[in-house]
């Protein structure tokens, strides 16, 4: 019989204690594994929200602040930033294209999002991966909107449903406006990002939700209508190709209308541009633009700082999960510590039949490296369960996509420091046991 | 067969020695009663024999072989091929089967499984036998060691001093958990597998009314020459 089948017939033996012990090892091991995993698929997330935007521009605030509202929907722009410097901006050199962004509505719980046909057209998310439908198209008019995977999975709508939104940010609202419905006329492919529980409707639609007392004198109101039209109708052609072939094609029939209408102020833009050369100038212009105070910062950087800023919280997460790993190979350490004293027997009888002292430490240590992987193993399986059920409220709750990936090499790198501890501590025991069979020899105590 | 000449055993730490035997001797094949109370230095003149300590002064000679020129893991070797111990009771793991436990007296000994080769009989089928000999039946052999009674822990020890054939046995009170009856039943199979097996039987108790099945009676307290 080997070492080992005599290790695993022992601790088989002393399954009560032996179990506790697993189970212990078992949840500590899928804790650090799930925390390992969560953080990675949550920096994930976060980074491939945005993709192929050069420059996002709003009123002067903080850079991180500036982006979390812009792109993430988490707290509020204080200031919005004039349609008459946006207007001027669009205007720069190297500029291929802007998206303007309104916030601070919502819908149920949802945000909504003020733009132009650009959005559909230019926002990037993930690798450089463009919106697209599921079902519908974008909208034509101020009375459509375009609803995020989640926003008609959560709230089961259809196409052609008519909804009205809501002027400010609660889940109630004290004034509705009724009198003015839009009708759902596409539904976003899941992206993983914010933008599956956005609402997106035209600027103008916000506009009409907030009444004539919201506007401000329109007469210094520059539009650039030619342009626009232009661009519009593009859009309208890109439509009418999303559109074809698709079995609502007739009741989502309208006629294209005025996406814009007559905004004072927009939240944030985002920006491309020809060449990555234009930024830092177009940057450096924007940050000295003298009629108003903004701030335009390049996404890719304030990110970084913004996992700067994140990376202490990280740390302490790992190393709570850590200590919890080391607490439970404590807790065998004692199991199999208050064990010896009762198997002192044990071992003298396999002193008796010829084990060496060397076999006895061999046995013992064999011991916690069994449990320690059994323990292991049990976590791992614990650990792709969790991910299993937590999956859906994950994307839901956080829009983090967690993967049932195979284990990475950092997390196998994890596992295999918590085999080495548990064998070092395992090496504790084994090396009293050891010296009891010294000392002991065939003698039988206790 | 064993010859010890002129032993001084002193634990480390004490001021006077624990043992100190002149002259012993035992024959290849005898059956030996060594009468030992307890606080007579029995368990340690044990652990001499099978090598765990060693003494300070003077030899012991198993088979030709001085112990105490034997290094600690050529003494654990020796130990394992040539010598079969059977203790006073809870001699078994309790984890393994009664087979398991049998077949655990030759787990650290190679000499063990040669001779078995030797005999052409494989570990299984001699365990099987031996148990059978010694009386436990093959309903018993398959229950889980806690649930045989003392007398048949004690054979299915017995069973695993025999396998392989070693030269010794040494049995440290083997018998004084059981009954009158068990007890001289016991010894009397003791002695069946030793004339069998052709194996010298060193048998150590505190009860002299033993004393007459044996070949011989030492007595410890008369050769140790320290006085308690």
């Amino acid at each position: 019989m080997k070492l080992v089948t005599l290790a695993f017939k022992s601790i088989s033996n002393r399954k009560a204690s032996v179990l506790l012990t697993l189970f212990t090892i078992a949840v500590s091991v899928m804790l650090l594994l799930s925390i390992e995993r969560v953080r990675q698929e949550a920096k994930q997330s976060f980074g491939s929200t945005i993709s192929g935007t050069d420059l996002i521009v709003g009123a002067r605030t903080g850079d991180i602040q500036l982006l979390l509202s812009s792109v993430f929907r988490i707290g509020h722009a204080t200031n919005g930033l004039s349609w008459q410097s946006y207007q001027y901006i669009k205007q720069q050199k190297g500029v291929a294209w802007t998206i303007p962004i309104s916030l601070g509505d919502s819908h149920k719980g949802f945000s909504v999002l003020g733009s132009d046909g650009n959005y559909f057209q230019f926002y990037r998310y993930g690798k450089k991966q463009s919106l697209t439908f599921s079902h519908g198209r974008p909208y034509h008019n101020a009375q459509e909107v375009v609803i995020g995977s989640e926003v008609a999975k959560q709230l089961h709508y259809l196409l052609g449903q008519k909804i009205v939104v809501a002027h400010g940010m609660g889940n109630t609202s004290f004034h509705n406006h009724d009198d003015n419905p839009l009708t759902i006329v596409g539904i976003l492919e899941p992206t993983g990002t914010p933008v599956d529980k956005t609402l997106h409707v035209p600027l103008k639609a916000i506009e009409l939700m907030h009444g004539p007392t919201h506007r401000v004198s329109t007469t210094a109101i520059v539009r650039n209508n030619d342009s626009h039209s232009h661009d519009e109708h593009e859009h309208h052609e890109h439509h009418e190709h999303l559109e074809h072939g698709h079995h609502d094609h007739n009741a989502l029939e309208s006629e294209p209308g005025d996406l814009i209408g007559e905004p004072t102020q927009l939240t944030a833009f985002l920006m491309g541009f020809d060449s990555p050369l234009y930024t830092l100038q177009v940057r450096r212009n924007i940050n000295t633009y003298k009629p108003e105070a903004l701030s335009a910062i390049m996404p890719g950087v304030t990110l970084r700082e913004l996992w700067g800023m994140l990376d202490i919280v990280e740390k302490i997460l790992m190393l709570f999960s850590a200590v919890v790993v080391l607490i439970s190979l404590l807790g065998m350490l004692t199991t199999l510590l208050s064990s010896l004293s009762q198997r002192r027997r044990e071992l003298a009888i396999l002193r008796s039949v010829g084990a060496r002292p060397k076999h006895i430490f061999a046995l013992m240590c064999s011991e916690a490296v069994l449990i320690t992987a059994l323990g292991s193993l049990i976590g791992i399986a614990m650990f792709y369960l969790l991910i299993l059920v937590s999956k859906g409220m994950l994307q839901a709750q956080f829009g983090i996509a967690i993967s049932l990936s195979l284990l990475s090499d950092y997390e196998l790198m994890l596992l295999g420091v918590i085999m080495v501890s548990g064998t070092v501590i395992g090496a504790i025991p084994a090396i009293r046991a050891y010296f009891y069979s010294l000392n002991d020899g065939m003698s039988i105590k206790v | 067969m064993i010859q010890i000449s002129d032993l001084t055993f002193n634990w480390p730490g004490q001021s006077k020695p624990t043992l100190h035997i002149n002259d012993l001797q035992i024959q290849q094949g005898e059956r030996l009663f060594l009468h030992g109370p307890s606080g007579s230095g029995k368990s340690t003149l044990l652990g001499l024999l099978a090598g765990i300590q060693t003494p300070q002064q003077g030899s012991i000679t198993i088979l030709e072989q001085d112990l105490g020129k034997l290094s600690d893991a050529k003494r654990d070797k020796f130990r394992a091929d040539h010598i079969g111990t059977i203790f006073q009771n809870f001699n078994l793991l309790p984890y393994l089967s009664p087979i398991e436990n049998v077949l655990l007296g030759c787990n650290f000994s190679k000499r063990r499984v040669a001779n078995l080769k030797r005999a052409n009989i494989s570990a299984q089928n001699q365990a099987n036998l031996l148990l059978e000999q010694l009386g436990i039946d093959q309903t018993t052999r398959s229950r889980s060691v806690s649930e045989l009674s003392i007398g048949q822990q004690q054979r299915v020890a017995a069973a695993r001093a025999f396998i392989g054939q070693p030269e010794l046995i040494i049995a440290d009170e083997p018998t004084s958990a059981l009954d009158a009856d068990n007890r001289d039943i016991f010894i009397k199979q003791l002695f069946e597998q030793a004339t069998h097996y052709q194996a010298t039987i060193l048998f150590v108790s505190h009860d002299a009314s033993l004393a007459h099945l044996f070949d011989r009676q030492v007595s410890l307290k008369e050769i140790n020459e320290v006085k308690q």
